[in-house]
């Protein structure tokens, strides 16, 4: 069983699931946020016998961690309809419980996980840009001077992570599992993306750079989240591959 | 130079202080509660990190500091800011200047005591428990669910059971009882951490680097943090060695777990059996060092120095 874990207004991991699909990962499930929002049973038991979750659908549908062979996880927040319930003074107390053990049952899914859960993203390791910078330049990626200071901090972080400007000449290279999906990218910046991955300790990266007129290649922020449509059938292709090989547990970091 | 942020008077961060100042280490301590007096400027460019910090008539480049602890409070819960109403300028710039601390804290090059990303970890049990098993040791036999009936079947298995939470939210440690049987079908909305309850005795473990300082806790209670509360005698602390073996261990499980400073909780059993129940990322190691006597401040403040 492999497993894509997103919610239902996810266009670039329900474009992943159909494409997936096409591509003999059988059974192949969708399991979206408001599906587990329903969830009939949850079993998460940790000891001596290692760690398993078994949780069954509301439609009946069993998911146990043993049998699962790998996984795109695409969960970014928990499901508001478990929220739904309980005095409102609990709400944030359960809040906290259910991020928690979201973290936990989505780590215990067999590698390859695409992105692990970590304490800073239920997808993978969300970081501020100024860490993005950082590691972009230590990666040896063309990047742009950046500045923060106490009076200006909101301003910065909030133009780096505003999706809704268009950026003529904006392009987002994808890594997966340390390999640069698609051939136009320059070879050193499909290096400085390689190691940037490397350094930010993730299987599935989306890069952003600005592409100047001049051909130059300026490092705009990265995410653990990004569009897979990037990517194209090279991608899908790559990732159901993944999935594919034999013994492919990735080693976790 | 070490920079120490938080608020002064607060017993870890003072011991800290207290010791840099007898090894004779210059540092400044950043006073969350004089926030207004303090600024920060950070910059990156090419992935090197400069800057500048200011603070009481003082300014010290960030390139110059080696060190970093932190012991900050949640700047939103200040006295100072909490008669400000949401999105004041007094309130915005605190907020600003914290954040723009910490994300200092994330890139540059010193030593930070700890750096904010690997402190996550005990934001879930059950997460953390899987990143223990990974380093080798054992942890409570555990069941989180939403089935009643599954957690009968546990308990008849185990005999005696404890229930917490599996965030740092309300973490006090119980035991399942009759009354909380009787209400076990509210389980059925939120999935709920219990676990077999584990005989011994109480070790925690602060591990500063390669150092590592063993307490044993002698109590009745079931969680000897709230001994008091739940009715038993106040807990009793003495200081001990640990076998070789659980020292490497407690190091390689800090380090695993990307933390410099952690404060491990053990018990060991009648038969010597180590269960770790979890790592603390931000110890409150003075009221264990004032117990005993064990130098861990001196130890933190030597790794901040650079002395060891």
């Amino acid at each position: 069983m492999w497993l894509v874990v997103c919610h239902s207004t996810d266009p670039a991991a329900l474009w992943a699931y159909e494409g997936l699909s096409q591509r003999a990962l059988a059974p192949l499930v969708l399991v979206t946020s408001e599906t587990l929002g329903c969830s009939r049973r949850w079993e998460h038991r940790l000891g001596r016998g290692g760690c398993i979750v078994d949780i069954t659908l509301a439609d009946g549908t069993r998911i146990e961690s043993r049998q699962v062979r790998g996984t795109l996880n695409r969960i970014q927040w928990i499901p508001p309809e478990m929220l739904a319930v309980g005095v409102p003074e609990d709400q944030l107390y359960a809040s906290q419980e259910l991020y928690a053990f979201f973290m936990g049952w989505l780590y215990s899914l067999p590698s390859p996980l695409l992105n692990e859960p970590t304490p800073q993203g239920l997808s993978g390791r969300w970081r501020y840009p100024s860490e993005w910078q950082s590691l972009a330049g230590q990666a040896g990626l063309r990047t742009r001077p950046f500045r923060i200071s106490a009076r200006s901090h909101d301003a910065v972080n909030a133009a780096f992570v505003d999706t809704s400007v268009v950026h003529p000449g904006r392009r987002t290279v994808i890594v997966l599992a340390g390999e640069v999906v698609g051939d136009d990218v320059p070879p050193e910046v499909s290096a400085g993306c390689r190691h940037l991955a490397e350094l930010a300790e993730t299987l599935l990266l989306g890069v952003d750079f600005d592409v100047a007129t001049d051909g130059a290649w300026v490092f705009a922020g990265a995410g653990v989240s990004p569009d897979l449509r990037w990517g194209g059938a090279a991608f899908l292709d790559k990732l159901a591959s993944l999935f594919h090989r034999p013994g492919s547990a990735l080693e976790r970091s | 130079m070490i920079a120490l942020c938080g608020i002064p008077t607060e017993t870890p961060l003072e011991m800290v202080r207290e010791q840099l100042a007898r090894l004779s280490v210059p540092h400044v301590v950043f006073n969350q509660r004089k926030f207004s007096e303090w600024d920060i400027e950070l910059e990156i460019c090419n992935g090197r990190v400069a800057g500048s910090l200011e603070g009481e008539g003082r300014a010290w480049r960030l390139e110059d500091f080696r060190g970093v602890f932190l012991r900050l409070m949640d700047d939103r819960h200040l006295p100072e800011v909490q008669r400000e109403p949401p999105g004041s300028s007094k309130r915005q710039y605190c907020r600003g200047l914290h954040d723009t601390l910490m994300r200092w804290c994330e890139v540059t090059p010193a030593r930070v005591v700890n750096r904010i990303a690997p402190m996550g970890s005990n934001s879930s049990k059950s997460y953390q428990a899987q990143l223990i098993l990974q380093q080798g040791f054992a942890v409570p036999e555990t069941l989180i669910t939403n089935d009643p009936d599954a957690v009968r079947e546990f308990l008849r298995e185990h005999g005696r059971l404890i229930y917490k939470s599996i965030s740092g939210v309300r973490s006090i440690v119980k035991t399942l009882d009759d009354a909380d049987l009787d209400r076990l079908r509210q389980i059925r909305w939120c999935p709920t951490q219990f676990q077999a309850y584990v005989e011994g005795a109480d070790v925690r473990v602060h591990v500063v680097d390669k150092d590592v300082f063993a307490t044993r806790i002698d109590t009745t209670a079931t969680d000897y943090r709230y001994a008091h509360q739940q009715g038993n005698s106040p807990a009793t602390l003495q200081a001990i060695d640990l076998a070789d073996e659980a020292v490497n261990a407690c190091v390689r499980l800090a380090r695993g777990l990307g933390l410099v400073f952690a404060g491990i909780d053990l018990r060991i059993g009648p038969d010597n059996r180590v269960t770790c129940f979890e790592v603390n990322p931000c110890p409150a190691f003075s009221y264990y060092e004032g117990q005993t006597g064990q130098p861990i401040a001196e130890a933190v403040a030597r790794y901040l120095a650079g002395k060891r």
